[in-house]
């Protein structure tokens, strides 16, 4: 592998990577926005807007994100008459796969959450607003937190589909510079590493997040809320 | 805002004229997915679990770290520098199925090692023991006692993993092979009608996506029938 070729085109990789992680945040963006609100219809009690989520996220989940993409890029300028760069249709549609699962993962995480507690912020007299966002969610958001990270790592990787709809992102750049210079293994090999760099780490922090929180759920709290202390939220997402 | 003109103006008998063309394609898709599926998830994928679980450390670290970087590194980039970096390494030129196949089996055969080496250590010790004590010899205890269970845990990731799969061998078409993305954008360039080749590829690959699940869904319910969820 040729070092200094790779650091005398420093800058171009420079410019890729940042473009793969505007890519990631304003997708990342999109998808919690509309993950939130499909998982809201999911759990919703009118049944169209539970069938509309249900099908949303099963065509979005099964569905080749890369197809997807394509579509978008070529299908939406033809039916709403306008330009779409290829930043913008490919980030929402990697947004939108996104919500689909991410909606999934909050639905589960709201689903761990003890019926008990629900009744008892209902036998409170607590209105739909402060039981949703005082009991419910705070306990939600704790078990969701792993998984969501985790999924980051995935969209992290599927950014590099942008590549195909000509997107300079990280790998059109080190495709690009190895037509170039003729040298595709050691542009391709750096970027491999660069993405290894910006992935691994994340996937590690979301095994650390999983690990503490199974640590915490094993540890035993039946009897240390015993008494008249008040019970942290944690002590009861932990006996789930 | 949206162009009902040119919406009324689409025509979908395009599609249906070239549909052995996108269904051929979507046929390379299934290929690979199974050839993903059983070559790189169960040959490959239980090969490395294996690796992954021996106790010593010259076969588990290498194992480990052929996992973490598979799983941690894009399958497009993966596909690109296996169709340049096997031909200049080892003198042999691979077609670009070739080395679509390639990747896919080492990308598949890390995250299924995962998957396998999860149902297997969620067995427990205590099985592995209890077969010991009853003296059963090694066959037998992987036969009747650790495979029934573990393969009951792993069902369900391997049903989404067969649906990630699928989903991965439309990216691989970057190398120019013959699958459905390849066909159905060559087909809009001769076409001039984006619309409504896209629209169809898209819903072909979601039918077979749905199939998938559809198809998991049901071997879990066979095996929850047989006996195999332990009651």
């Amino acid at each position: 592998m040729d070092i200094d070729l790779i650091l005398r085109n420093s800058g171009a990789l420079f410019d890729g990577a940042k473009i793969t992680l505007a890519i990631t945040f304003v997708g990342a963006v999109i998808a919690i926005v509309g993950g939130s609100a499909i998982c809201a219809m999911r759990i919703s009690s009118v049944g169209a807007l539970r069938v509309f989520a249900r099908a949303y996220i099963l065509f979005f989940r099964v569905t080749p994100e890369v197809i997807l993409i394509f579509w978008a890029y070529y299908c939406i300028p033809l039916i709403f008459a306008t330009t779409v760069s290829g930043f913008w249709s490919g980030t929402v549609v990697l947004g939108l796969i996104g919500a689909a699962y991410l909606a999934e993962i909050f639905r589960a995480g709201i689903q761990a959450v003890p019926q008990g507690q629900k009744e008892a912020a209902e036998a409170l007299g607590l209105r739909a607003f402060p039981k949703w966002s005082f009991v419910i969610l705070p306990q939600a958001l704790k078990l969701v937190i792993a998984p969501l990270v985790n999924y980051f790592s995935e969209f992290l990787k599927n950014t590099t589909l942008l590549s195909a709809i000509g997107v300079m992102d990280l790998t059109l750049q080190a495709y690009l510079l190895g037509g170039q210079t003729y040298q595709y293994i050691t542009f391709l090999s750096a970027i491999a590493i660069i993405y290894f760099a910006m992935i691994f780490p994340v996937t590690l922090y979301a095994r650390h997040l999983e690990a503490r929180l199974s640590n915490r759920s094993t540890r035993p709290t039946s009897w240390r809320g015993f008494g008249f202390r008040r019970r942290s939220t944690q002590d009861i997402v932990s006996k789930a | 805002m949206i162009d009902y003109d040119f919406l009324r103006s689409l025509d979908f008998t395009v599609a249906w004229t070239y549909l052995p063309a996108l269904l051929s394609g979507l046929l390379t898709n299934i290929l690979l997915t199974g050839i993903g599926f059983f070559c790189g998830g169960i040959v490959v994928g239980t090969l490395l679990a294996l690796a992954n679980l021996s106790s010593r450390r010259i076969i588990r670290w290498p194992a480990l770290g052929f996992v973490e970087f598979w799983r941690s590194t894009p399958l497009l980039v993966q596909a690109i520098w296996v169709h340049f970096a096997v031909p200049s390494l080892t003198g042999i030129a691979t077609t670009p199925f070739e080395s679509a196949s390639i990747a896919l089996i080492f990308n598949v055969a890390a995250y299924c090692s995962e998957i396998i080496r999860g149902g297997i250590l969620g067995v427990g010790k205590g099985q592995f023991e209890a077969a010991k004590a009853l003296g059963m010899r090694a066959f037998a205890t992987w036969h009747k006692v650790i495979l029934p269970q573990a393969i009951r845990l792993m069902l369900p990731p391997l049903v989404g993993t067969t649906i990630s799969i699928f989903k991965a061998t439309a990216i691989l078409s970057v190398l120019a092979i013959n699958d459905l993305l390849r066909a159905a954008s060559r087909l809009s360039t001769f076409t001039f009608q984006p619309v409504e080749i896209y629209t169809t590829a898209a819903l072909l690959a979601f039918v077979v996506g749905l199939c998938i699940s559809v198809l998991g869904y049901l071997a879990e319910r066979a095996l929850k029938k047989r006996g195999a969820y332990g009651h």
